[in-house]
């Protein structure tokens, strides 16, 4: 909301630098969001007089004016269609520099020489465009600087946050109150008389009913007859440009100008378009519908509070007025609204016609209830003067139950067990005086527009706030306190990318939100989607992270990235039958691009699945996972077929690593292979060894034997080194694959796998026959058991 | 005895010839070797006459001697030169490893655990997506209240939403645990924000939550003061401004004078008693604090960076940096 230095002026003395005003405000708990000057100081300009004027001789639309600065006397050649003997003006003199960034010189104009400029409010940036030069009224003696004129017109607008709990603060008195309070001053309020100049009496004029007290619990109105609806006085209308708003006529401006001056928005009727003379406040019925005084017709939620006339409703309580009803230009008598409606009906109302005005944003959040008639007659009182009419006598106030003064218990002991201060009674009953919370035996009374104070603590923080946070004490802090551990979950985190960046893998952050075309799923779940997602490319949360990773694999490419290794953590989310969707976590990687960096010693080369793999068993390896096993995942939905693993831990299935399939990676506008795997988080961390013990490094020497074996180019190199375990026995402590051949040395459909097996002990070194006799063993049971045999020499 | 100097004549001519290490070992095996001139000379001696045999031999022998010296001597001044005369370009760039690295928001977010961790705060973690009542409700949020309003929060259901804030895990540790309770929990949360260079349709917070039986304002004030000094340096002053939340009363905003300027780091205050009711903790008897700080913030501050998308972009010429 804005708020203009000039006007907060009028209730509070105040003599502040904008600076320091603006810091009182913030410590208040009001944040300024913007300071803006209005008006922006000269130099070499005077308030001039215009001696004589006479038409220039070689133009029509020019004349030439003779200028007095109070000592001396310059023809000055002007342009404006207002120019007039007699006036006083702002005097550019010779040398001036305009804020809008003109420079007077000495000139000629069509062979008249002139010597500075008359100004108009537009030259000196007061308005955006003015139609002739700015005759001063009241002007000071010529020659008086007129940075003099200007500051009576400068203005300081703040722009301020006002938090949904200050309502009150939504006016010009709400602020002033609230300075006040922090620079112990107080403030005034706006002084006026009404008189009432209509020999009628109100009574005669409008009776009102409220039948839905439950939404209106108070309906004030006084009518103001034979009133000349008009343009606003510059005063008003300067008003409202300061904060924002646009003059429309004078008794719409006057509304206005309470509402921003006292926080009570106010709705004008024309008087002669209410029929049966009659006002009478209902509760909408659904279908109910209305026209607006936007033109817009709008249908009605139930329960909307509905100001009727005898016939028909004429506005929507507190949110909007109707078209039917509303002032216009000829306007003779006017019904001046002024009522408290109930926060949480405008709220839901306003919510549900989507429609939030002025007016609906302070009744939404509470006004003062006690405030209803002075607001009223300070508006009437200004619709008298300046539309020159007459106000009935008299008033209507229907208050059928009046609101109850709020009064809130309060242990002053509290106070500091919550702060942790040290105030005294006294001081803390002074500070919340400040503020008008009167505290009298144990009790607070609470102004009618604090509607944000409805318990202890309420008080407890208008102390603090008032002490101003920066002066209330702060502890130091205990040192280390050794019973929190850190969690398992959060130290697995930890350890698995520490694991990750290890293997060279780069930690990547992306959106859970995407498109339907990103969608990756591994199982048969939906996808959560978002009710009311910011757009078509954040609709659905993330099945799988593969949504997030092969974006930035293609991001990165398309800038010319060579070796794209990355890695991420996060939540997945699957459609569920319980209160929350499936969350659980994922670990996945990508890789594409080249295995190592560009390097003189070293040739590029793409990767490929085994540094996919190599990065996995690595990484398991690293958090001390075994019994880890890769099995042909034959799923090709989202992998190449053939080129992709299950992985199971423990035999329960972790995850799925592949190459991943032409269809999906283009899908991204991905031109190369990609190799990826996502990991349960879960399953991977409760069965990570967190109790590490220490194994014997063997002291005895070993014997290795090379072997080759002929098997079918589809058998698995995995069943082959199984066999080989399990008729090495314990001897048989590492086995290795050296080379893998296929080709015109041996049968079609056949590959070689040769091995390299170490035997070694724990306790003894071994004898050469006895680990020749296990080697013929497997040799043998290869051939006899399993067909498979060796491969010839 | 003419065959004897022959033969060393012979080889110090090759020997003369000698550069490469496989010059070398043809010259032991042509002399010195099982068929080389040396032993076939040995071989000789049974049909040479027996008066000159013992001179021949020791000749022979002599010879043996000298040549193998010799030998030794080249193979000797060879590897020298094979360690000292290969001169290595050391201006070419090395073979590069290549560790990956921690995303710039999450090593922050590390570094924000530390610190609390150290102040003796559990870490916690709750889900992204939220009821109602756990984002809004029990965080004595109304139905009414601005925030819950269709053009801020995203949401699943009319009761599920993407959570606003990470503050659910205060009410979901609360639930769980009786005070005394100290805690964060960091992570993601989701606002109905359109992608600008300061806002993010998702973004990271930790949120900090105290409960015991004399927890003051003033200990907010101290923790919040000691994490700035640990995490922005010894300089770093705090500053708390008045605001509103509801579900803590007093409620601030806290700014942190880093790198000339005032920054705004975020809000907090104390639980706001109709929380602690809301999860069956007497208000009477504990009082808490609560904290909240976005990662995104702190991390924008300490890397100056003015982009909030550079870290959802994730270009490899970014997060290398860090």
């Amino acid at each position: 909301m804005k708020i203009s230095y000039n006007w907060l002026k009028e209730y509070l003395d105040i003599d502040l630098s904008p600076e320091d005003l603006a810091e009182q405000i913030t410590n208040a708990g009001l944040e300024v969001e913007e300071i803006i000057t209005t008006v922006q100081a000269v130099n070499n300009v005077v308030v001039g007089k215009i001696l004589s004027c006479e038409k220039h001789p070689d133009a029509d639309k020019l004349s030439v004016c003779q200028v007095s600065d109070g000592k001396d006397t310059y023809q000055v050649i002007c342009g404006a269609p207002n120019v007039a003997a007699g006036q006083s003006i702002p005097f550019a003199m010779v040398g001036a520099k305009l804020p809008v960034g003109l420079k007077i010189k000495k000139a000629k104009i069509r062979g008249v020489e002139s010597m500075g400029m008359i100004c108009s409010r537009e030259e000196l940036a007061l308005e955006e465009h003015s139609e002739g030069i700015w005759a001063l009224e009241d002007a000071p003696e010529a020659g008086t600087d007129f940075n003099e004129v200007l500051r009576k017109k400068s203005d300081v607008i703040f722009d301020l946050f006002i938090t949904a709990n200050r309502a009150d603060c939504f006016s010009h008195i709400g602020i002033a109150r609230e300075i006040a309070a922090f620079v112990g001053k107080e403030v005034r309020l706006p002084q006026f008389s009404l008189i009432e100049k209509s020999s009628r009496g109100i009574e005669q004029a409008l009776s009102v009913k409220i039948e839905y007290k439950e939404g209106c619990p108070r309906y004030a109105a006084r009518v103001i007859e034979n009133v000349t609806v008009g343009p606003s006085p510059d005063w008003l209308v300067e008003r409202l440009e300061a904060v924002g708003l646009r003059s429309i006529n004078n008794i719409v401006d006057i509304t206005n100008y309470v509402l921003y001056e006292l926080g009570q928005p106010l709705h004008a009727f024309d008087y002669d378009t209410i029929e049966g003379a009659e006002i009478v406040v209902k509760g909408s019925k659904s279908g109910d519908t209305f026209v607006t005084l936007d033109d817009k017709e709008r249908k009605l939620p139930e329960n909307t509070v509905m100001i009727c006339d005898a016939q028909k409703p004429v506005a929507i309580g507190g949110i909007m007025g109707g078209q039917n009803s509303e002032v216009s230009a000829d306007t003779k008598t006017v019904l001046l609204e002024s009522a408290y409606f109930d926060p949480r009906h405008i709220i839901t109302s306003s919510r549900q016609l989507g429609l939030m005005t002025d007016a609906s944003q302070r009744f939404e959040k509470g006004t003062d209830y006690a405030g209803v008639l002075f607001a009223l007659d300070r508006a009437a009182a200004l619709i008298a003067e300046l539309g020159k009419g007459q106000v009935l006598q008299g008033f209507i106030d229907i208050y059928p139950e009046p609101i109850k003064e709020t009064r809130v218990k309060l242990d002053l002991s509290r106070v500091n067990k919550i702060l942790g201060s040290g105030l005294s009674d006294k001081e803390i009953t002074e500070l919340l005086s400040r503020v008008h919370l009167h505290y009298i035996k144990g009790e607070v009374t609470v102004p009618s527009y604090r509607h944000d104070i409805k318990q202890d603590i309420d008080l407890i923080e208008e102390v603090a706030r008032l002490k101003n946070y920066d002066n209330l004490p702060t502890s130091v802090i205990e040192p280390l306190s050794l019973e929190q551990p850190i969690r398992n979950r959060e130290l697995s985190y930890q350890a698995m990318r520490d694991a990750l960046t290890r293997t060279g893998l780069q930690e990547v952050f992306t959106n859970s939100m995407i498109s339907a075309r990103q969608i990756i799923r591994f199982e048969e779940k939906e996808a959560v989607r978002i009710l009311n997602p910011i757009s078509d490319d954040l609709a659905y949360m993330r099945q799988s992270l593969f949504s997030g990773l092969l974006p930035v694999v293609s991001y990165n490419l398309n800038r010319h990235q060579k070796m794209i290794p990355v890695f991420e953590i996060g939540r997945i989310f699957n459609k569920s039958d319980g209160e929350l969707p499936e969350q659980p976590t994922r670990v996945a990687l990508a890789l594409c691009g080249l295995r190592a960096p560009f390097n003189w010693a070293q040739k590029e080369e793409p990767v490929d699945f085994f540094d996919l793999k190599g990065i996995l068993e690595d990484f398991f390896n690293e958090i001390h996972l075994d019994k880890v096993e890769f099995i042909l995942y034959s799923d090709s939905s989202f992998y190449r077929k053939h080129h992709a693993a299950e992985i199971r831990i423990n035999g329960k299935i972790a995850g799925t690593c592949g190459e991943i399939n032409k269809e999906t990676r283009k899908r991204f506008g991905i031109n190369q292979p990609v190799f990826g795997a996502e990991l349960d988080f879960e399953l991977i961390e409760k069965n990570m060894k967190r109790e590490l013990k220490y194994q014997t490094i063997p002291r005895f020497p070993y014997i290795e034997k090379d072997v080759a074996f002929v098997v079918d180019k589809t058998m698995a190199a995995e069943e082959v080194m199984g066999m080989i375990r399990k008729y090495g026995g314990r001897l048989l402590s590492d086995l290795h694959i050296f080379d893998i051949y296929e080709g015109e040395k041996i049968a079609a459909g056949k590959k070689s796998i040769a091995f390299r097996l170490r035997f070694q002990s724990l306790e003894r070194t071994l004898k050469d026959s006895e680990v020749e006799h296990v080697f013929r063993k497997i040799i043998k049971k290869a051939e006899s058991i399993h067909g498979i045999p060796i491969r010839d020499q | 005895m003419e065959r004897i100097d022959q033969i060393k004549k012979e080889f110090f001519e090759h020997a003369s010839q000698v550069s490469m290490p496989e010059q070398l070992e043809n010259l032991r095996v042509r002399f010195l070797g099982r068929k080389g001139k040396v032993t076939e000379a040995f071989s000789m001696i049974k049909d040479i006459a027996p008066e000159i045999r013992p001179r021949f031999g020791s000749g022979l022998n002599q010879l043996k001697k000298e040549l193998e010296a010799h030998y030794e001597e080249l193979k000797k001044r060879l590897e020298d030169s094979a360690e000292n005369d290969d001169m290595l370009d050391v201006t070419l760039p090395g073979r590069k490893t290549f560790p990956g690295r921690r995303h710039p928001l999450l090593k922050i977010a590390d570094e924000i655990k530390d610190i609390f961790h150290s102040f003796g705060f559990t870490i916690e973690d709750g889900p992204e997506i939220e009821t109602d009542h756990y984002n809004f409700e029990a965080l004595n949020i109304p139905k009414s209240h601005p925030a819950r309003a269709m053009q801020d929060t995203l949401y699943i259901t009319e009761d599920v939403v993407l959570r606003t804030h990470t503050s659910p895990v205060q009410i979901r540790v609360m639930e769980e645990r009786k005070p005394p309770i100290r805690m964060i929990a960091p992570g993601r949360v989701y606002r109905r924000d359109t992608p600008d260079a300061t806002h993010s349709p998702f973004f990271h917070q930790v949120e900090g939550l105290v409960v015991g039986e004399s927890v003051t304002f003033a200990d907010l004030k101290g923790v919040i003061q000691a994490f700035a000094h640990r995490m922005f340096g010894k300089d770093a002053r705090v500053r708390f401004r008045p605001s509103f939340f509801p579900f803590t009363e007093p409620s601030a905003e806290y700014d942190v004078w880093f790198n000339g300027r005032w920054m705004e780091i975020s809000g907090a205050g104390m639980v706001h008693p109709n929380v602690f009711r809301a999860v069956g903790i007497d208000p009477e008897k504990y009082s808490g604090y609560a904290f909240g700080m976005g990662i995104d913030r702190v991390a924008m501050l300490k890397y100056d960076i003015r982009d909030i998308r550079l870290f959802f972009d994730n270009d490899m010429r970014f997060l290398r940096q860090f």
